[in-house]
């Protein structure tokens, strides 16, 4: 049984101007100890998956269609209660550092101490404070800053300190959205790195939702590049990003500079994502495809296996 | 640039303007608190103006020295007095609508002098920085704390009965800490702005930059953000008449209740007792939705997320 | 910590200093005779020689300015001119029942009103907080002498349910003049205290309640209560645990704002229903033109105002660990 199982996933927001189709027929799968990175450009929908994974949808948000299967559960068909056992224990989320993440005014061991409590009431506190403190070895941080407070980390110690947070009930997947987004270049590699190791460690599922292709490419095995709410290219990451066959995933990985490689020159994407409210015919990223033919603005374009577990939304690949 | 051009640029600026006039408008109107406030001061506005016409109906309908010939004690409401009289025979309801107009007298005044005040040391402090700021922050910061009702009350003391303009003069001098902090803050931020700069190189005097650059750009704000907290002087002013200290020649709102209290009437006559302080009451209210209203208009990220847009 | 509080407090030496000094070239400003400020008109050669040797009110202006420091300082403030004793006595007598009365009234408001904040914002929308939220902007809108008049109205001239002011049924004046039964004395101190107490309750819960309500909606929006939601927490103690701590902090920063509205409002309360308390002497003190006691009464005020602020201060810096630590 797949850890995750993603079956034509589709969540909408209820906006004052209508019913706002942010994710939309998304299907993939997750074994365990395996990672995927999610990428996309802002409001792709990638954020939406994540946090309908957690079960953590805005009360204007819903799961419109499809199913998540977390460990052969149906999230979907949670009641709260029950959500709120799953939230944590079997999975967890590591946000960015520069969100305000962390409670201020409550001390961050404290703060670990109370996702192990919630999860694990039969543990008593110093129990508790002993598994945090294991935890804080387990990311590299020094044990004596356990009883600061947030605002006297930096910003690398406070994303170790989320991840070690997300590690506390040992879940067995883990979301990590945009982990690195706010740090420094070298802070980040090491935190890749880290979390590389620990996944290896841990055996973790991660789903590793992010903007910049070249680090997802960098940290999972397998790449699903998003767009306009629709999952337009799942594979390996070696085929994701060397061989990109959705126009949209070239121009990404066009798009994105690299320290290795030959120097080719940058190429944004010109135009915007489409208005996703109301039905929308065809392809999405037709307006801006440079393959597109006028048949793609009429046809829903078709998921083609172009290679052994690669995937394609396109007629022209 | 030219003529064309710059003509083109006004007419754009201008159009730009009214297309946020109408879009703030549109943020005030949608909010019931706005609709509401406003509804209640363009009643009460309507009274001020009315005060006027009593008296000329019937001298007997002075507020102040209309005496009802016929009547010598507090009477209740009947078709010749709407509210009745207060123990002089005098009209009440002639009374209410003066109290009206002293209230957007006093309350116009009060928060005009406090944006002047406030302003010009908002500036200033903003401006100059350093020890002017310090000092200047640290007196708005002490002024603000103290109970203004108490310190007029203890002027009043010292310089016997007060005149109603000593009164507004006198709370003014207690509301501006709260415009100069906003203003200030304006002030910072412009100062950082290149055109400042330009100006200074161009060689313009400090006070020049102040009067010229600075101040345009700081009053709109200033006085929006002032005039609909005008509420505490309409307040004070009440309270002070209400405990006797008020201005002998004015009938204020807080002076009926003076009056209604000294003359021990408060329990006998509801007639009298109440509409004042309902008065002063709702105009407290609608001051607050008013800036309420205002502060969803002026922050927009207080807006609401479902009032469209 | 403690750095903070000395500076604080030095600050509040700094501006008390100014208000004397304020107070003393007003003195000396109005129109009339200062000496008749300090010494009633009315008294006997004698005493009135006393006073001014004690004042210095014969000396140069900068010797008075000291002596007055001085005296000040040493709780020397003259005798009143109304009721003959020292300034200092009547003080003694009529604070403990100000303290009763307005420490009550403003920790019953703040409790209530934050407790009731914390509840209208989490059902939002929802009758229950429309109801907290236009009875607070309601309450907090009237006109407090004329809410006063309409309480004793009702329940004292109507229902008879209260007296109709005074603190104590015998015309005793501070609580210092307890005696042997103490238990029923203080039934009747607290029998005196309702219609007071609830009308200042009434003018008072509402903002803290509006504060409240709106800094939790804004802490509700914070990415840590979206990190507590996901850590599985129960809906209860991310509002308690949470929300709630941080949602605190602008609310004592308006306690401390709303200090000197408050004040006002018990000068009135105890003025309209005869509480004998500072600020009903205060206005005794001005209407009958008695100087030394009006300024006395009025400098304990700000002096209270300015440690209450202090106060205020230094909770917020104990609440919020960015500041202390």
């Amino acid at each position: 049984m797949a850890l995750l199982d993603v079956q034509n996933l589709s969540i909408g927001y209820q906006t004052a101007e209508g019913l706002l189709q942010a994710v939309e027929g998304v299907s993939f799968c997750l074994q365990a100890g395996q990672s995927l990175g999610l990428v996309g450009e802002s409001g792709c929908g990638k954020t939406t998956i994540g946090m309908a994974l957690m079960g953590l949808l805005p009360s204007n948000g819903s799961i419109t269609e499809g199913h998540v299967l977390l460990n052969g559960q149906d999230l979907r068909t949670m009641d709260e209660d029950a959500l709120r056992k799953v939230r944590w224990k079997d999975v967890a989320m590591i946000f960015q550092a520069a969100m305000n993440a962390l409670n201020p005014v409550i001390r961050v061991g404290d703060q670990m101490i109370e996702a192990i409590v919630a999860h694990q009431p039969q543990v008593s506190k110093d129990e508790a404070r002993r598994q945090v403190e294991g935890l804080y070895q387990l990311v590299g941080m020094p044990v004596e800053r356990i009883d600061d407070f947030p605002h006297q980390y930096s910003g690398g110690m406070k994303q170790r300190a989320i991840i070690a947070m997300a590690l506390a009930n040992k879940p067995k997947l883990i979301i990590a959205d945009e982990p690195t987004t706010a740090l420094d270049v070298i802070v980040q590699d090491q935190i890749l790195q880290e979390t590389k190791n620990l996944q290896r460690e841990l055996n973790l599922g991660i789903i590793f939702i992010s903007h910049d292709i070249s680090i997802v490419a960098e940290v999972c095995q397998s790449i699903g590049v998003m767009y306009a709410g629709q999952l337009v290219e799942i594979g390996t990451s070696e085929q994701v990003f060397y061989e990109p066959r959705h126009p949209y995933t070239q121009a990404l990985v066009a798009s994105f500079p690299t320290l290795a490689g030959e120097r080719k020159e940058l190429k944004p994407i010109p135009g915007e994502p489409p208005h996703l409210i109301g039905k929308i015919m065809g392809c999405r990223f037709c307006d801006r495809c440079p393959r597109s033919e006028s048949q793609c603005k009429l046809d829903r374009p078709l998921w083609q296996e172009v290679d052994a577990g690669h995937h394609v939304l396109c007629d022209h690949c | 640039m030219s003529q064309q051009a710059v003509i083109a640029l006004k007419q754009a600026k201008r159009s730009l303007w009214k297309e946020r006039l109408a879009e703030d408008w549109r943020v005030f109107h949608s909010n019931p608190l706005g609709r509401i406030g406003l509804t209640l001061l363009i009643m009460f506005g309507l009274m001020a103006v009315c005060s006027y016409i009593p008296p000329l109906i019937d001298p007997m309908y002075n507020p102040m020295t209309g005496v009802d010939p016929k009547i010598m004690a507090s009477t209740g409401p009947s078709v010749r007095h709407w509210l009745g009289t207060d123990f002089m025979g005098r009209d009440i309801f002639a009374q209410l609508l003066a109290g009206a107009r002293v209230a957007f007298m006093v309350g116009v005044t009060a928060a005009f002098m406090s944006v002047v005040l406030g302003t010009a040391f908002g500036m200033t402090a903003g401006y100059m920085g350093g020890v002017t700021d310090t000092l200047l922050m640290r007196a708005a910061d002490m002024i603000m704390v103290m109970p203004t009702l108490l310190v007029v009350l203890l002027l009043a003391a010292l310089f016997g009965q007060l005149n109603i303009w000593t009164i507004v003069l006198m709370i003014a001098l207690f509301r501006w800490p709260g415009v100069s902090r906003v203003v200030r803050a304006q002030t910072l931020s412009l100062k950082q702005r290149p055109f400042i700069d330009a100006a200074r190189v161009a060689g313009a005097s400090h006070t020049r930059i102040i009067f010229r650059h600075i101040m345009p750009n700081v009053l709109p704000l200033a006085f929006l953000y002032m005039t609909f907290r005008v509420t505490s002087a309409i307040v004070i002013e009440a309270a002070l008449a209400f405990l006797g200290f008020g201005d002998p020649g004015t009938v204020s709102w807080g002076m009926m209740l003076q009056w209604v209290w000294k003359t021990g009437h408060m329990f006998r006559a509801m007639y009298w007792l109440l509409p004042p302080g309902l008065c002063i009451s709702l105009i407290t209210l609608s001051f607050y939705m008013l800036g309420r209203a205002m502060d969803e208009v002026l922050d927009p990220r207080l807006r609401d997320e479902t009032s469209a847009g | 910590m403690l750095k903070f509080i000395i500076k604080r407090l030095a600050q509040v030496v700094v501006v008390l200093f100014l208000i004397l000094t304020v107070l003393f070239v007003l003195f000396r400003l109005a129109p009339g005779d200062p000496v008749e400020r300090m010494v009633d008109p009315e008294m006997s050669v004698e005493d009135a020689a006393l006073l001014i040797k004690e004042f210095g009110l014969d000396k140069p202006i900068l010797t008075q300015y000291t002596i007055y420091l001085k005296n000040f300082a040493m709780g020397r403030f003259g005798k009143s001119f109304h009721y003959g004793d020292p300034v200092a006595n009547i003080i003694r007598e009529k604070l403990p029942n100000t303290v009763l009365l307005f420490t009550t009234a403003v920790l019953l408001s703040a409790m209530v009103g934050i407790s009731w904040g914390k509840i209208a914002a989490w059902s939002k929308g929802k009758p229950k907080d429309l109801a907290l939220t236009i009875a607070s902007l309601v309450t907090h809108t009237l006109f407090l002498p004329w809410l006063a008049l309409i309480m004793m109205w009702i329940f004292s001239y109507q229902l008879n349910w209260f007296p109709l002011g005074g603190m104590m049924s015998t015309s005793e004046e501070s609580i210092l003049g307890l005696d042997i039964t103490w238990w029923d004395q203080a039934l009747d101190i607290g029998y005196h205290m309702v219609l007071p107490l609830t009308t200042l309750f009434l003018i008072h819960f509402g903002s803290y309640l509006l504060v409240m309500r709106s800094s939790m909606l804004d802490t509700l929006k914070e990415d840590y209560i979206i990190t507590a939601r996901a850590k599985g927490l129960t809906e209860r103690d991310i509002r308690n645990h949470h929300a709630a701590p941080n949602a605190m902090l602008p609310v004592v920063t308006s306690v401390g704002l709303s200090l000197a509205f408050s004040i006002n409002g018990g000068a009135l309360t105890e003025t309209v229903f005869s509480w004998p308390g500072i600020g009903r002497e205060l206005v005794f003190a001005v209407s009958h033109n008695d100087y030394p006691l009006a300024q006395a009464c009025f400098l304990l005020i700000a002096t209270v105002v300015l440690f209450a602020n202090v106060v205020v201060d230094v909770l917020y810096a104990y609440l919020d660990p960015r500041i202390r630590y």
